[in-house]
């Protein structure tokens, strides 16, 4: 009988204008957000290889240890087509720096050659989900009962027989045997393109988290679908039953995030970036004053007169590459800084409680932006969407902390190598080219310089032993776990739903 | 056969719509409730089809009563509104299918809905017309065609007559003779105290709530049912 009902309900959709509107809306948005997203993956890609090949490139072009500053860039997340999530706003490469350990990855965060059109195309396939079936979903069940009522249906159809459940039952079925293949149209349209395309491919494991997306999308418009079946148990008109609809979808489509996000702004406090910056400059000063003091003490005890140097060059990030060098002033340079850099290492990990504080302010008000998510099921949608996709923010902190696992590492592999006092952290120059004070003064004076004497002319390092990291996705059960509670949310609010649906059809007046 | 049994109710707003009715409508009996708009006469239907619970008393279908096992109690009824509003994209044919289906008719073939339509009277042409496009005298015998195929024992009708040209109201009570002679027990609440006159074998009049007055087809073709009737209005009025 519910199945009789449900097919009746379908006959009568698909030959509706809701039905034809509703399939070429997503018939012209859908493609149109696709081709937009592949062609963000295939910019982003792009920077991506540039910024991977600059970054090979450097570091084979290093000759000391003080110089290697391992640059990790992040592939583009293929899964972003269909759920851009924080990944838009965040750059794609971290510098592996000892000094300072890093937040934030650099680069280009901006997706179009020109940054004033991103506004306009920044839309992707979950937003659309998000507006297009939501208001599909209502629009299809804010009248199950108001238009049977209306019409003078319902009277005819209780009057057969059926219980009230079984007549709601079949109109729910009706709704969702409309709707399913709509939303099964919309990502099978977008597989067509992105297979057309040829630009993007997924693992098998990629296509599993598009598949547990599509489920997620289900159970989203499974609530909206029990949303409009419960406005419209409520009440005797249409008319009042769109209006009250309309404004649920306003409600939780936009004006929930954007006021819980607007709240935890505004309620959750963050320090100013500008205070933290201040704070890491200021023990970057403490850094400095104890790095010069220690310098001038290794000077006096070497007895070192002056600091000459043929060749050299350096940064404050620690990089110090020196040739033609005279020995008490490379065995200098070689003393300050097996002495510096693990001070160096220690001062990083000073301004990294600063750092965290200011992370754990962020994550705070991203949590918070999580429970309070749990108003608007768009909200749930979209993170669990972004979660499955991993572009939100679990998986940029999972990224950030694979980048400081790394960090580690190498520390950990310079300090066991005994990196820090050898001279090729400093010097590429061989060693047994290296020459005293007097020597150095009669090569620079007689003007016939080595070629070794150059920073340039000297090998680069061999890397062969060096750690290299290797990015790791988070895998799907980890994924699904992380985003488990808010699917279980979903769900929960739609059998919260049904069951107050259910209730207030029950007592409703079908006169 | 339908009984009502101080059957009362009583709205939220303190409405007395129905005040202990007693009404017993037997097998192969037209009985028709004349009375004017709120009398009850609606009311009385509505608490026949459990659309609305009883504040007091019973409403008895073949002996089930309908609060207690609303659904059993609807397999031995039809109902066939004021305005039959069906499904307006459906044809004749798909709206009869769909609710035969509902009353558990589920192997009755196109043929045989061809033929309950021809028995009512509708035009061939109506048969596969969308609903929508129907007249409305069309669009009843189509509800009537409905309530027949249910073939329930007993069958509830509520103003079937009205806005209906002469012509089809005739056409409708023919039918209802029809139904009632294959020993169908028949409700029909009307204003039309003529077309009561012809086909019922009693007839009740509703007042305020009330069944104030109840005559065999005998009595009131011997009295003048029409000036009863009208004083019962008039003092209605008054």
């Amino acid at each position: 009988m519910i199945w009789h009902i449900a097919k009746k309900d379908f006959l009568l959709n698909v030959i509706s204008v809701r039905f034809i509107i509703g399939f070429l809306l997503c018939l012209l948005i859908i493609p149109f957000t696709i081709i937009v997203n592949i062609d963000d993956y295939k910019n982003q890609m792009r920077i991506y290889q540039i910024d991977r090949q600059e970054a090979e490139k450097n570091i084979k072009e290093t000759h000391v240890y003080s110089g290697l500053r391992p640059v990790i860039v992040k592939p583009p997340e293929p899964l972003g087509i269909f759920c851009k999530g924080i990944s838009a706003n965040m750059g794609d490469e971290v510098k592996t720096n000892f000094g300072q350990k890093p937040i934030f990855p650099e680069g280009e965060a901006s997706l179009r050659d020109n940054p004033f059109l991103n506004s306009f195309l920044s839309i992707d396939f979950v937003s659309v989900i998000t507006i297009l079936i939501s208001l599909l979903a209502l629009l299809f069940s804010y009248d199950l009962f108001t238009r049977e009522r209306e019409d003078g249906t319902l009277k005819l159809n209780i009057s057969k027989g059926i219980s009230r459940s079984t007549f709601m039952a079949g109109k729910i079925l009706g709704v969702f045997i409309i709707l399913v293949p709509l939303l099964v149209f919309c990502y099978l349209l977008s597989f067509l393109i992105i297979l057309l395309s040829r630009d993007v491919s997924f693992s098998t494991g990629e296509w599993m988290n598009i598949l547990i997306l599509f489920i997620v999308s289900l159970f989203f418009m499974v609530f909206f679908v029990l949303a409009g079946t419960f406005i419209s148990s409520l009440v005797r008109y249409s008319s009042t039953s769109i209006v009250i609809c309309l404004f649920a979808w306003a409600w939780f489509v936009f004006l929930a995030p954007a006021i819980i996000n607007y709240g935890v702004e505004s309620f959750v406090e963050t320090e100013l970036y500008e205070n933290v910056r201040y704070a890491l400059d200021e023990i970057d000063r403490q850094y400095y004053d104890i790095h010069n003091k220690k310098s001038r003490e290794i000077q006096e005890n070497e007895k070192l007169q002056s600091r000459s140097w043929w060749n050299a060059n350096g940064g404050l990030d620690g990089y110090f590459e020196t040739s033609g060098t005279p020995l008490e002033v490379m065995e200098f340079e070689r003393k300050l800084k097996a002495w510096s850099e693990p001070l160096r290492i220690e001062y990083a990990d000073r301004k990294w409680a600063v750092q965290k504080k200011y992370l754990d302010d962020l994550t705070r008000q991203g949590h918070w932006q999580q429970y309070l998510a749990w108003f608007s099921p768009s909200m749930i949608f979209e993170q669990v969407s972004a979660g499955l996709c991993r572009t939100d923010m679990y998986a940029f902190l999972g990224f950030m902390d694979e980048v400081h696992s790394y960090r580690e590492i190498l520390i950990g592999h310079f300090k066991k190598n005994k990196l820090f006092d050898s001279f090729r952290y400093i010097t590429a120059q061989p060693l047994d080219q290296i020459v005293p004070f007097e020597e150095y003064y009669r090569i620079s004076k007689s003007g016939n310089i080595p070629d070794c004497w150059s920073n340039s002319n000297n090998p680069v390092l061999d890397l062969s032993d060096i750690p290299v990291f290797r990015y790791r996705p988070v895998s799907l059960p980890v994924l699904i776990n992380q985003g488990l509670l808010r699917i279980i949310a979903l769900l929960a609010g739609s059998i919260v739903l049904f069951v107050l649906a259910q209730w207030s059809f029950n007592k409703y007046d079908i006169r | 056969m339908l009984q009502a049994i101080d059957l009362s109710k009583r709205y939220e707003d303190g409405n007395l719509a129905l005040d202990s009715l007693n009404l017993e409508v037997n097998p192969g009996e037209i009985f028709c409730l004349l009375g004017a708009n709120g009398a009850g006469k609606t009311t009385t239907i509505n608490l026949f089809l459990n659309f609305i619970d009883p504040t007091g008393g019973q409403a008895l279908i073949n002996g089930i009563d309908v609060t207690k096992d609303p659904l059993e109690s609807k397999r031995f009824v039809s109902y066939v509104s004021e305005n039959v509003m069906l499904y307006g994209n459906f044809s004749s044919r798909q709206n009869l299918d769909f609710f035969a289906r509902l009353g558990g008719k589920t192997t009755l073939t196109k043929e045989d809905y061809y033929m309950h339509m021809r028995r009512v009277g509708l035009q061939e042409e109506a048969f596969e017309m969308k609903v929508k496009k129907l007249s409305k005298g069309m669009r009843q015998k189509v509800g009537l065609t409905i309530a027949i195929i249910k073939d329930a024992p007993n069958i509830l009708l509520d103003e079937p007559t009205a806005g209906l040209d002469p012509k089809a109201a005739s056409e409708l009570l023919k039918i209802l003779g029809g139904l009632r002679d294959q020993g169908k027990a028949i409700l029909m609440c009307t204003h039309d105290i003529f077309r009561a006159k012809s086909i019922a074998n009693r007839v009740g009049i509703m007042k305020e709530g009330r069944l104030v007055m109840v005559r065999t087809r005998e009595e009131f073709l011997e009295e003048d049912l029409e000036k009863i009737y009208m004083d019962y209005m008039q003092e209605a009025v008054l």
